[in-house]
C-alpha cells in the first residue's frame, strides 16, 4: 500500500526538476546563442512481485520515475539582424572560440563589444579568438571582418553559464558562416515552454491526487477496519 | 528543489534592466549625438541537481543582463541651416571644457555665443580651444571648414579639437551630452582624417525608434513569460502544501 506513496512523490519530485529547466528556458527567453533543454525523464528499475506464499509470479511492479539528466538542444537558432557593428552570428553549426581564465571556451551568443586595449572581446570582457588563436584588433572603423573569426565544431558540447560552453574542438570543417550585424535569438521557444509547464504542472497536481487517495485508503483502513455498523 | 522560483525571477530583473535601457534610447531619441545603449543577456551558473551527481539534470539559475556598451554608430546629419550647427561625420568627438574646469567629449555640436562672446554648447560648456566671435560679427559670416577651422568675419579664430579615443565604449557619460576619458578608453588623441566637421547641420541620435518599441515590446513579453513561471512555482508549492491535509 504504502508503495504507492512514494511511486507518486517520485513522479512529483521529477515535475519539480523539469519546472526548473522549463524556468531556466523562460528566463533566458532573451539571451543571444541560448540553447533550450529537454529533460529526459526514466523509471526506475521494476520489480516482480511473488506470491509470499504460493511463490508463484504476481507480475512486474514500476517504482516510479527520475529526471535521470537534461539534453540541450545545440541546433541553430533564427538569425536576427541588428545593423551593430559588434554583432556577430554563425550561421550554421560551429562556435566562436573565447579565452576565459578557465582555458578555451565557447560561445554562440556574438554579442561583443571593444575591450580598452581595443580588441574584440565579450560582453563580459574575455578575448574573442581570431584565425589561428590570436585576439582580434578592432579596425579603426570600429568594424571587425567577419571571415577573421574563428569557428570550431564542438562534441560532447556542454552549457556552463555566461553564455559558455566547454567541448572537445573538432575542428573547422562543416562550420557555417559568420555574419556581422546580426545575432542568433535564443533557442528557448516560449509556446512550447508553455505548454510544458503547464502539463508539467497538471502531472504534478495528479502526483498529489494519487498520494491523498492513497492517504484516504489508509485512513479508511485505520480507522473503520474492525468497526460493526462502520 | 523548485529553484525555478528563482531562476524565473532574474529573467524579469534581466528584462526589466533592457526596458530600462530602452526607456533611456527612446527618451533621448531627439538629443542631439545621443549614442543608444547595448543590453545584452547570459545565462547564469548550472548545477548539479539530484542525488547522482554525475547524472542528474544541470539546472540553471536564470539569466542576467549585460552592458555591451553604447552603439557608437553615425546618427543622421539633421540640416539645421544654423551657422553655428555642426556635426561630426565620423569617429571622433570635439573637446570641451566643463564649467567646472575639466575636460570633456561630445558630439552635440549645437554651439551658442554665450554673454561674453565665448563658444559654447548647448549645455554652457565651452568649445577646446576657446574662442570668442568678436562683438558686433554677424554669425551668418562664421563658417566653420571641413577640418573644425572656424573663420568669423573674414578672421580665423582657431580650429575646433576634434579627439578621439582608442575605446569609446569605455568612457563614461556624465550627462548632457558629454562623455569623460578614463583609464579603460585610452586618453583623447587627435581625431583620423577622415572624421569631419559638417556645418549647419546637427547629428541625431542614433535611437531606432522602430527598433526600440520591437525590443520593447519582445522584453515585455518575456517578461509576461516569465511571471507564468512564478506562478506555476507558487501553485506547485500550493499542491505540495495540499498532500497533507
Amino acid at each position: 500500500m504504502e508503495r504507492g506513496l512514494y511511486i507518486a512523490a517520485s513522479g512529483m519530485v521529477s515535475e519539480m526538476a523539469r519546472q526548473d529547466l522549463i524556468s531556466n528556458d523562460l528566463a533566458n527567453a532573451s539571451t543571444a546563442g541560448y540553447k533550450s533543454d529537454t529533460a529526459v525523464q526514466g523509471s526506475f528499475g521494476e520489480l516482480l512481485l511473488r506470491n509470499t506464499e504460493t511463490g508463484a509470479t504476481v507480475g512486474p511492479i514500476g517504482q516510479g520515475s527520475r529526471i535521470e539528466r537534461q539534453v540541450t538542444d545545440f541546433s541553430a537558432g533564427p538569425i536576427k539582424e541588428t545593423g551593430e557593428d559588434l554583432d556577430f552570428a554563425v550561421e550554421g553549426d560551429g562556435f566562436f572560440a573565447v579565452q576565459t581564465g578557465q582555458g578555451v571556451r565557447y560561445t554562440r551568443n556574438g554579442q561583443f563589444t571593444v575591450s580598452p586595449q581595443g580588441t574584440l572581446v565579450t560582453a563580459q570582457g574575455d578575448p574573442v579568438l581570431g584565425r589561428g588563436g590570436r585576439a582580434l584588433q578592432v579596425g579603426a572603423d570600429g568594424r571587425v571582418d567577419p571571415r577573421a573569426l574563428e569557428v570550431v565544431q564542438l562534441t560532447n558540447p556542454r552549457k556552463e553559464g555566461d553564455n559558455l560552453a566547454t567541448g572537445t574542438p573538432a575542428g573547422a570543417a562543416g562550420t557555417g558562416q559568420v555574419r556581422a550585424g546580426a545575432l542568433e535569438a535564443s533557442g528557448a521557444d516560449a509556446a512550447r515552454s508553455m505548454v510544458d509547464m503547464i502539463a508539467s504542472l497538471r502531472s504534478f497536481e495528479a502526483g498529489q491526487r494519487v498520494i491523498t487517495t492513497i492517504d484516504e485508503t489508509l485512513q479508511k483502513a485505520a480507522n473503520n477496519v474492525g468497526t460493526i455498523g462502520g | 528543489m523548485l529553484e525555478g522560483l528563482n531562476t524565473a525571477a532574474a529573467g524579469m530583473a534581466a528584462q526589466q534592466t533592457r526596458i530600462d535601457a530602452v526607456a533611456n534610447d527612446l527618451a533621448n531619441a531627439n538629443t542631439t549625438g545621443y549614442k543608444h545603449l547595448r543590453v545584452g543577456f547570459r545565462d547564469l551558473v548550472y548545477t548539479q541537481t539530484g542525488r547522482s551527481s554525475a547524472q542528474g539534470p544541470r539546472t540553471g539559475a536564470g539569466a542576467a543582463a549585460v552592458d555591451a556598451g553604447r552603439a557608437f554608430d553615425q546618427g543622421a546629419l539633421q540640416r539645421t541651416d544654423q551657422p553655428l550647427d555642426v556635426a561630426i561625420q565620423g569617429e571622433g568627438f570635439l573637446r570641451v571644457r566643463l564649467a567646472d574646469g575639466t575636460t570633456a567629449l561630445t558630439r552635440d555640436g549645437s554651439l551658442h555665443v554665450d554673454g561674453t562672446g565665448r563658444l559654447v554648447t548647448s549645455t554652457g560648456a565651452f568649445v577646446q580651444p576657446a574662442m570668442s566671435i568678436p562683438a558686433g560679427t554677424a554669425l551668418s559670416s562664421v563658417t566653420v571648414g571641413p577640418d573644425g577651422a572656424v573663420v568669423a568675419g573674414g578672421r580665423s579664430l582657431g580650429k575646433l579639437d576634434l579627439v578621439s579615443v582608442r575605446s569609446p565604449q569605455a568612457l563614461q557619460p556624465l550627462g548632457d551630452n558629454v562623455f569623460a576619458a578614463t583609464a579603460a578608453s585610452g586618453a583623447p588623441r587627435p581625431a583620423p582624417a577622415a572624421t569631419t566637421i559638417a556645418q549647419g547641420a546637427l547629428e541625431a541620435s542614433n535611437t531606432d525608434v522602430s527598433d526600440a518599441m520591437v525590443t520593447m515590446i519582445e522584453s515585455q513579453r518575456a517578461y509576461q513569460l516569465t511571471s507564468k513561471a512564478i506562478q506555476t512555482a507558487d501553485q506547485m508549492w500550493e499542491i505540495a502544501n495540499g498532500v497533507k491535509r
